[in-house]
């Protein structure tokens, strides 16, 4: 997508400026929309959110650190309320340990209000009124494959960037937030992403070193200004809204047994609820509190109806000789536990 | 100041050059409604419908050869899968969704038309994000360059794009603004070991290339790309070839073993090959790249400078003297019928029958459930091919079909194979 310009000036012909007017809407992008754009920088105590931990990305520890730098954020109420990613504040901080600096230079010490760690967002909080708000687009007018712009304030608090790319899906995070290929990294992440109208669509999140998809892969995500909306208030109170541990039963999901319908164990996890119920290899799941299960996906549907401490009913058929005996296991599901 | 207004203010500001650029908004976005339906989500990959009547393509290294694979597509909706045929080497796999009735899918494009710095759509389900919401993701791109040449996996003539492709990525439809697929993405070039992120360098199989497998690939089972057996190449402009041209004019023959299909299509020691089936053959990367556009049994045009003269040659790719006599058995697809995807192990359905095909002039109907071959029980297409593939051409097979709630006898002579011929 950052060849986007480049591309421009090949299709049309050199006398024709569609290139040069896209250059222009984001420049002047730029200048409009970063100046509700702000950096933040941050000082830690301790960082454990700031190292990645997934199996062999662990060995390139250097890469996965939190890089040094400000990250960015938006202004998202003129009385001095940011909005960010809730991975550039995250970590042990030390006494006023966040401060922003806004377009016009003017560095502000932050308080941090709440945050959302499954939206991973942050309110922050500035002693400034009078802040330029950026309008917000009407989710329902956009679609996959529109262009958007993310616009950050880093690597130098002065100088914004902008990166353009489309929309790549509307719902993911469990519809908290759109996907798009505009690249994201460390920097701004917590930025802007706008249309090409700079209608702000959301704030730029989920980049951080635990995620598979890295810095600058194609893959980020910002999340809906409805969202954010939805849980302002509450961030506002200062709730820090910590995520749900998913209800976990402790099972992996075979290949299907074609003589029955429904979801075949390959394993059970030690010690998990499934263990505990008595459940063993090549049992075959058919019901879950008297709804159908045919898959992995169909259990994960009914478990995300589910929450820790729930007492589920499982009914299952388990092979004996030639026939199928009709089993049912009475369970409380756990809480998942934390990735290796 | 209020900003908004100075927005408004920048976004209705007429620009006639600025409504081709929301023109060409309009047209990814278009693209990707169009082209979202068709989205398969296979394992830990991605597939694209290319018929109403479910023939899906993936990677070969998504889907691998196991039938039966639960599949999905937009918006969820279940089904099952059998992978048909296969490269193995050049990472593509043909599968038939069972049971599919009027499925949204997606034409393959021409992708020798295909152009270096045009828009295009990659369609894809990378890092699986798009498991449960069953909703594809969408990224936009240019072709960055074609002809790559990598070999194992063999993208041995694919597109580049800059389209980000990711693990989850494999197998998806690489797309013009039109809707059309003109390559199979799966493979990317990653910025550290054991770091699978894009990092702008992804490549596609071109359709072009799919489409000359797709006859094999139908008849079923592993398909293997061509190669000319018999000759030694060597790349001109080395020095340790003296006088055999500039690097870039074409790859010269340094050698030919006689009674191989290479020595029967008439080369000769010092052959400066330069084109094949109209394609320039710059160096010996663009020549295993090209020969390898075509499967096995095929045979293709080459043209070679031998002195001042230019000489024209067809060479028949592969070496039947090299391949296992099953291989080289009957074509269950030259008898001129294709089956239904909806066999439930009780026969093969007909599901359409060629004009002037062997299936035709036996008197097989549109319909017809062949229930037995040659006084065996056939129960689905796939005992039904391996049973042909191991008669000879010209054998007659006794078909004892179900029509009409009657069985019926039919004998079919099985026609010599199109592709040998």
């Amino acid at each position: 997508m950052t060849s986007l310009l480049l591309a421009l000036g090949m299709l049309f012909d050199p006398g024709d400026d569609a290139s040069a007017a896209l250059a222009r809407r984001l420049q002047k992008l730029r200048a409009e929309v970063s100046r509700s754009v702000v950096a933040i920088e941050v000082e830690r105590e301790t960082d454990p959110d700031g190292r990645g931990t997934r199996g062999p990305v662990a060995a390139h520890e250097d890469y996965y650190n939190r890089p040094k730098g400000p990250t960015s954020g938006v202004i998202y109420e003129a009385d001095g309320f940011i909005l960010t990613s809730y991975f550039n504040i995250s970590g042990g901080l030390k006494k006023d340990g966040i401060r922003v600096t806004l377009a016009d230079g003017k560095e502000h010490v932050a308080e941090l209000l709440g945050f959302d760690e499954a939206r991973d967002i942050a309110l922050l909080k500035i002693g400034a009124t009078g802040l330029p708000v950026l309008p917000k687009a009407d989710f329902s007018k956009l679609a996959q494959g529109l262009f958007v712009a993310l616009v950050g304030r880093s690597p130098d608090k002065e100088i914004p960037t902008i990166n353009l790319g489309i929309l790549s899906a509307m719902n993911r995070m469990e519809r908290a937030a759109v996907q798009t290929d505009a690249e994201m990294n460390y920097g701004n992440a917590g930025g802007a992403l706008v249309t090409l109208s700079g209608e702000l669509v959301g704030v730029a999140c989920n980049i951080k070193p635990k995620t598979p998809w890295g810095q600058s892969g194609g893959v980020g995500f910002a999340c809906k200004v409805a969202e954010i909306d939805a849980v302002l208030p509450r961030l506002k109170n200062k709730e820090h809204i910590v995520a749900a541990k998913k209800p976990f039963l402790g099972i992996r999901p075979g290949e299907g047994n074609p003589e029955v319908e429904g979801l075949q164990v390959s394993e059970v996890i030690k010690d998990s609820p499934a263990d505990k119920a008595g459940m063993k290899k090549d049992d075959v799941l058919t019901e879950l509190d008297g709804k159908k299960l045919t898959d992995f996906e169909s259990l994960k549907d009914v478990l995300a109806e589910k929450k820790v401490g729930d007492e589920i009913v499982i009914k299952a058929k388990r092979k004996a000789g030639k026939k199928y005996d009709d089993k049912e296991f009475k369970l409380k599901l756990a809480g998942a536990p934390d990735q290796p | 100041m209020n900003i908004a207004i100075a927005l408004s203010f920048l976004a209705l500001q007429g620009d006639d050059e600025f409504q081709k650029v929301l023109e060409l908004e309009a047209k990814v976005r278009a693209c990707c409604e169009k082209v979202r339906p068709a989205y398969v989500f296979f394992g830990n990959g991605s597939g694209v419908c290319i018929s109403a009547d479910g023939w899906v393509l993936t990677n070969f290294h998504v889907s691998g050869d196991k039938n039966g694979q639960a599949v999905r597509m937009t918006g969820g909706a279940r089904f099952t899968a059998d992978v048909v045929g296969y490269d193995p080497h050049g990472d593509i796999a043909l599968c038939r969704i069972k049971n599919a009735k009027d499925l949204p899918f997606l034409e393959l494009g021409d992708s020798d038309l295909v152009r270096v710095g045009q828009h295009v759509i990659a369609m894809g389900n990378p890092f699986l994000l798009g498991n449960g919401s069953w909703e594809p993701t969408m990224t936009f791109g240019i072709v960055s360059a074609l002809h790559r040449y990598m070999d194992n996996p063999g993208y041995f003539d694919a597109i580049q794009t800059d389209a980000q492709i990711n693990p989850g990525n494999s197998g998806g439809p690489l797309i013009t603004l039109d809707g059309k697929v003109v390559g199979i993405n799966g493979r990317i070039d990653i910025k550290r070991f054991m770091n699978r992120v894009n990092t702008g360098i992804g490549y596609a199989i071109p359709s072009r290339q799919i489409q000359r497998y797709m006859r094999k690939f139908k008849e079923g089972g592993e398909v293997k790309e061509g190669y000319i057996d018999g000759i030694r190449i060597g790349e001109c402009g080395d020095a340790r070839y003296e006088k055999v041209g500039e690097y870039g004019d074409g790859v010269f023959v340094a050698g030919i073993t006689p009674d191989t299909p290479g020595a029967k299509a008439g080369f000769a020691n010092g052959d400066i090959i330069f084109e094949i089936e109209g394609y320039r053959i710059h160096n010996a990367n663009r020549f295993h790249g090209v020969v390898s556009n075509w499967p096995q049994g095929e045979t293709v045009k080459v043209r070679v400078r031998r002195g001042v003269a230019e000489v024209d040659l067809s060479a028949f790719l592969g070496n039947p003297a090299k391949v296992k006599p099953k291989e080289l058995g009957a074509s269950p697809l030259d008898l001129g019928f294709s089956p239904s995807a909806d066999f439930d192990d009780l026969g093969v359905e007909i599901e359409k029958v060629e004009k002037g095909g062997a299936a035709e002039k036996a008197g097989l109907k549109v319909g017809d459930v062949i229930k037995k071959l040659d006084g065996r029980r056939v129960k689905n297409w796939d005992e039904f091919r391996d049973t042909v593939k191991s008669r000879k051409t010209g054998d007659t097979l006794k078909l004892t079909v179900l029509r009409d709630g009657e069985e019926t006898e039919i004998p079919i002579k099985i026609p010599a194979r199109k592709s040998d011929e």
